[in-house]
């Protein structure tokens, strides 16, 4: 996920480059797909951590931005796409963080049980 | 893997400086944009977070984002490709404090579980302990159940073998003098005269013999015995009476443990004319009064 997005930053990096050189800027087709599926997955994983559906949302709007800006401004919906790959990956790594934690609260609890005596 | 991402990184980071070189002639004096403030906020907090220890490839991926939009803002100050790398910058610091945060989480509880398994495994090992303690305990009730089981079911033998014995030397007894029951226990009496002479309390020939027998009878039956010697009432209530009773008692005691009967088992009494069975105003009478008891008193 992060290798993608460091290549889309890249490729965003270079469209800046074209861009100040005169050249233009491809369509981001297979940015803008991987991008999809990144964020699919943190629609799966965030369902129940506000935080991550929030980044999750935010990621969605980035795309639907940035699919407005293809073809017409395509170093704009590089840019956009990067966003929503930055905001997927936060809301994933939110989920997981919040799925860990409740986790180790879950055996915290069970320990404190068992060592308490109670069941 | 991560190796990989970084090489990744390093060459984004080597464009984003060749190009930010080749832009710095059209840069100006600017304000930081807050997106970019924010970024450099976040990358502090994730530094000072788990994640500088537990995931610093993460962290250094946001450091590296933070230097591209440090360049961009360098070169190109108000294009809005330099607001999203800062806000890409401060996505990925906040996504390295969280990544780092989750790991911890994850350190935590296996942790917390290899100290339930730990701390289960102890209860368990006492709780095996404590049964087995209760089973050795559970044993030796059971076999201590048997013991008296088995002891009560000996002394039962042994107490109707007791009594059949018993009954064996009443029906002896019985061809020798009268026998009966009474709640003092089995009273075997022989009449005085058949004992002893008129005044006397040294025993006739006749008599050794029937106490030889009323001897051999009682010997090994565990039993208390009491021997009782009773007169008429010729001679008065005085001491006369009282003491020949006492002494002819006496002396079918001595005889009895001469033949075998634990002193410790036998003791004797007199009662002079005091509890007379018959009138003693005719002969009769005055000689069924005249008698010794052997009392085999019950098992207590």
């Amino acid at each position: 996920m992060r290798m993608l997005m460091t290549t889309n930053t890249t490729l965003l990096l270079t469209a800046l480059g074209l861009a100040a050189c005169g050249g233009s800027y491809p369509t981001p087709t297979d940015q803008y797909s991987a991008a999809e599926k990144e964020v699919g997955r943190a629609q799966e994983s965030s369902a129940n951590v506000p935080d991550a559906k929030l980044h999750t949302q935010l990621a969605q709007e980035d795309l639907a931005k940035a699919k407005a800006l293809m073809g017409g401004e395509n170093d704009r919906a590089a840019s956009l796409i990067s966003r929503a790959n930055a905001e997927a990956e936060l809301a994933i790594n939110l989920a997981r963080q919040a799925q860990a934690q409740a986790q180790a609260q879950q055996a915290a609890d069970a320990l404190s049980k068992v060592k308490g005596g109670g069941q | 893997m991560k190796s990989m991402r970084i090489n990744k990184v390093s060459l984004a980071s080597l464009v984003a400086g060749a190009l930010a070189g080749g832009l710095i002639a059209c840069g100006g004096t600017h304000m930081p944009p807050t997106e970019l403030v924010n970024a450099r906020a976040e990358l502090v907090r994730a530094k000072q977070g788990p994640a500088a220890q537990l995931d610093p490839t993460d962290v250094h991926e946001a450091e590296l984002a933070l230097n591209r939009a440090e360049s961009a803002f360098a070169n190109e100050p108000e294009s809005p490709n330099t607001i999203d790398l800062a806000v890409i910058a401060q996505l990925k610091a906040q996504s390295a404090a969280a990544a780092g945060g989750a790991m911890l989480a994850q350190n935590q509880a296996a942790k917390a579980q290899k100290d339930l398994v730990e701390a289960q495994s102890n209860q368990l090992k006492s709780a095996k302990g404590d049964l087995a303690q209760t089973q050795g305990n559970l044993n030796k009730t059971q076999e201590q159940l048997e013991r008296e089981k088995q002891e009560t079911a000996s002394e039962r033998t042994k107490r109707m073998q007791a009594e059949e014995a018993l009954k064996s030397a009443r029906d002896t007894l019985a061809r020798i003098a009268q026998v009966k029951d009474d709640d003092r226990g089995m009273v075997v009496t022989f009449q005085g005269d058949a004992l002893f002479k008129t005044a006397k309390w040294e025993l006739l020939p006749a008599a050794m013999v029937k106490l030889d027998q009323v001897a051999e009878t009682l010997k090994g039956k565990e039993r208390k015995i009491l021997v009782v010697g009773h007169t008429d009432n010729q001679g008065g209530a005085g001491s006369y009476n009282q003491d020949l009773s006492e002494k002819r008692a006496a002396t079918v005691k001595d005889y009895l443990i001469s033949k075998g009967i634990p002193s410790d088992l036998i003791r004797s009494e007199g009662r002079g004319p005091s509890q007379p069975i018959a009138e003693n105003s005719n002969v009769e009478g005055r000689a069924s009064n005249r008698r010794v008891e052997i009392i085999v008193e019950p098992k207590k």
